[in-house]
């Protein structure tokens, strides 16, 4: 915990502490006033959360969830709560409660299916984010959560890649693109330019066809471009565990990338909680205004397309593909159609899986539950149940070669393991990894 | 004197209740800031967009008519009839039954409606009620994230109904629009009346004022929350544009000679 400058709150004053946070944050976001106050427990949310679905623990319906922090609420901020207690069901908070928060706020992914399926739109996304928000103040948080904040922090990255280190591995890959595309590419790091692109540094070490597929759109159009060593990370663990400190202090350093960099349209790499991060909180985030506008890479793809800059050649990925939407581009983004556009593109077998688009499940590792330890590994299998039942339904793995695209970072930890776990035949790419290998370069035909 | 205390002192304590109460819950809401963008998307992307998604919520229950059928059934029933009944309650009495004589019927036409329109939502909002009951009973998920105050709610509009339905069905136990009128009206005007001696009414009006002591210090604020709500995640948003800086000569253009007529896939426009 010091590592990102948070002292742990002692046991004897955990629960004083987390009353006295909560208070604070209820007169600030009316998201989450609003959510603790205007539920009526019609119960729609629970057969529309996967975390639910593949546990059947109550208090993974998110209402139940919520509560867990509605009912603490109810007892130090209602009068209905101070008068009548268990009758309106308010609680007082103890330490076991604050063990529940820390059990059942990491077991949710933050996927936000329970705010669209809300009559009221009731954001319980909010109330976990609130929830881990107080438990890192009183220093509660996961190890992996932690230590890649502190890695952020340290480096620029989650993995912890050190600029020679990326610079080394990002030649490896161009030259790794001339041997299997036999186009010539190059990654500019750090280099002044028009465009910045911001990628996932997981892209580095396990997604490498995602990363060689963005170097080889950008060199393909003619872009001047660079990736910054500075920020090295489309994500923002911050979003997910300290919306405050952290998230702040990542978002400074794309601000200083762009000024240094001269730098006129940032363009955002594969990761779901990252681009949301980016794309919406940074108006009320910053410290500086950032004048450049920051769009996503498929977007961007999507109008190359339109306008004719790429050509492409789908036969190069005639395996059946389907497309998993992730949550954060398909309910709090908008990148819906695009993706469509652009994978139409670039497959010649696209499959849609039901339900789709916004309404789609999550892949059960949002909000980065992506925990090794047995009891964690074990409910992640649970959470991607739904996932798995979906995948299977489109047919895609029957034949043991099928993709199932998952433009996110997170999607794609998560998938690896979880597409062998329920055996789905089907392997996992992000989706400029197939724009990457439909590119038809210069001489080609 | 219990008559008394109903018709005349209790009224003046739950308007007080209510309007403190209902302005208490607003002013925290207003009091705490919408701090970041938390829009749901598809976004709204004009005030139309804002007006038609919301109105789309509140009038028709769209996510829940996606969602959940049978809920959507029983919910939307029960709110349609809640408001014909409500409106009914006001236009019957404000007229005193001559409310349809405004749109062309004849007095006692007019009267006949204003009985069976009554008669009937009133029925279907018991029915919906009912069911609402028994789907937060039944199905185990409700049932474990209900509190007691959850039931006690339903039971008090089920009292409220169940009462309203035995005075309409019952004539001999019901009471004429006239009666009502004078009193809310000497209510209103800070003269109070003698309060109508029918037991039945007694009741429901107690019922009546205890749930509107009850409304703003609990989920049935929830008709008000909901708005709140969705002004929030439908705020319109609009994307930037995409094009990128630079890149003016379209490369694909540049490579099409060596493509011939084998180009796959690009030059869609």
């Amino acid at each position: 915990m010091r590592k990102l400058h948070v002292i742990p709150v002692p046991d004897d004053q955990k629960v004083a502490k987390a009353i006295e946070y909560m208070d604070k944050i209820r007169k600030k976001f009316r998201s989450f006033t609003l959510a603790m106050e205007s539920c009526t427990k019609c119960g729609l949310c629970a057969e529309n959360c996967h975390t639910y679905l593949g546990t059947r623990d109550p208090n993974n319906i998110p209402t139940g969830r919520a509560d867990l922090m509605r009912k603490v609420y109810k007892r130090y901020f209602t009068p209905q709560g101070r008068l009548f207690g268990k009758l309106v069901g308010a609680e007082d908070l103890t330490l076991d409660m604050i063990e529940k928060w820390y059990s059942y706020f990491y077991q949710c992914n933050e996927c936000r299916r329970c705010a669209m399926v809300c009559p009221f739109g009731i954001d319980t996304c909010e109330v976990t984010f609130i929830g881990r928000q107080i438990l890192h103040w009183l220093g509660i948080e996961p190890k992996l959560h932690n230590h890649t904040g502190a890695a952020m922090q340290k480096t620029g990255n989650h993995m912890g890649f050190p600029k020679a280190g990326i610079v080394d591995t990002l030649e490896f890959l161009a030259d790794d693109v001339q041997e299997e595309f036999g186009a010539t590419i190059r990654f500019p790091v750090d280099e002044p330019a028009d465009i910045l692109y911001v990628p996932s540094s997981a892209d580095l070490s396990l997604n490498e066809y995602t990363i060689k597929g963005a170097g080889m759109f950008f060199n393909y159009i003619g872009a001047k471009w660079t990736i910054p060593s500075t920020l090295l990370e489309a994500g923002n663990f911050g979003l997910l565990f300290d919306q405050e400190a952290v998230m702040r202090d990542n978002m400074r350093r794309l601000v200083d990338a762009v000024v240094d960099l001269g730098i006129k349209k940032v363009v955002w790499g594969e990761c779901g909680h990252g681009w949301r991060t980016y794309k919406h909180y940074m108006d009320s985030t910053l410290d500086r205004p950032l004048r450049v506008p920051v769009t996503h890479l498929h977007d961007e793809v999507a109008e190359c397309i339109r306008q004719g800059k790429l050509v492409l050649d789908p036969t190069r990925n005639k395996e059946p593909v389907t497309l998993h939407d992730p949550c954060n581009y398909g309910r709090a983004c908008g990148l819906i159609d695009n993706l469509r556009y652009v994978i139409s593109h670039v497959v010649t077998d696209f499959r849609e899986m039901t339900p789709n688009r916004q309404f789609n499940f999550c892949c059960g590792g949002g909000s980065a539950i992506l925990f090794d330890d047995p009891v964690m590994y074990d409910l992640r299998i649970k959470f991607s149940q739904k996932k798995a039942e979906q995948v299977r339904a489109t047919g895609v793995g029957d034949n043991g070669d099928g993709i199932l695209c998952a433009p996110c970072s997170i999607c794609k930890a998560q998938l690896y393991p979880m597409v062998e776990e329920h055996e789905l035949g089907v392997h996992v790419n992000g989706l400029i990894d197939l724009v990457g290998k439909a590119l038809v370069w210069p001489g080609q035909a | 004197m219990v008559y008394y205390f109903i018709g005349s002192v209790l009224p003046y304590i739950t308007l007080v209740v209510f309007t403190v109460g209902v302005l208490y819950r607003l002013g925290r809401w207003v009091g705490a800031r919408i701090v970041h963008r938390i829009v749901l998307s598809p976004f709204s992307t004009t005030p139309t967009d804002v007006v038609v998604n919301i109105g789309a919520e509140a009038v028709f229950f769209r996510s829940m008519f996606r969602m959940d059928k049978k809920l959507w059934v029983g919910a939307w029933l029960f709110h349609v009839a809640l408001f014909s009944v409500l409106g009914g309650h006001l236009l019957g009495i404000y007229t005193l039954g001559d409310e349809f004589t405004y749109i062309g019927a004849s007095k006692v036409l007019s009267e006949h409606m204003s009985d069976l329109l009554g008669e009937s939502f009133g029925i279907l909002l018991f029915v919906a009620l009912l069911y609402l009951l028994y789907r937060r009973v039944t199905i185990r998920e409700v049932r474990l994230v209900s509190a007691t105050s959850d039931y006690l709610h339903l039971f008090l509009l089920i009292g409220i109904v169940g009462i309203g339905d035995l005075m309409r069905l019952v004539p001999a136990w019901g009471i004429e629009y006239f009666p009502v009128r004078q009193w809310i009206t000497g209510i209103l005007m800070g003269s109070p009346v003698p309060f109508p001696q029918v037991p039945l009414f007694a009741v429901h009006m107690l019922l009546v004022q205890i749930l509107m002591m009850v409304f703003p210090y609990s989920k049935l604020m929830h008709a008000l929350g909901m708005f709140a709500n969705r002004w929030i995640l439908h705020k319109m948003y609009l994307d930037p544009a995409p094009g990128l800086p630079g890149v003016t000569a379209p490369a694909g253009e540049a490579y099409r000679p060596f493509m011939g007529s084998q180009a796959i896939g690009g030059g869609v426009s």
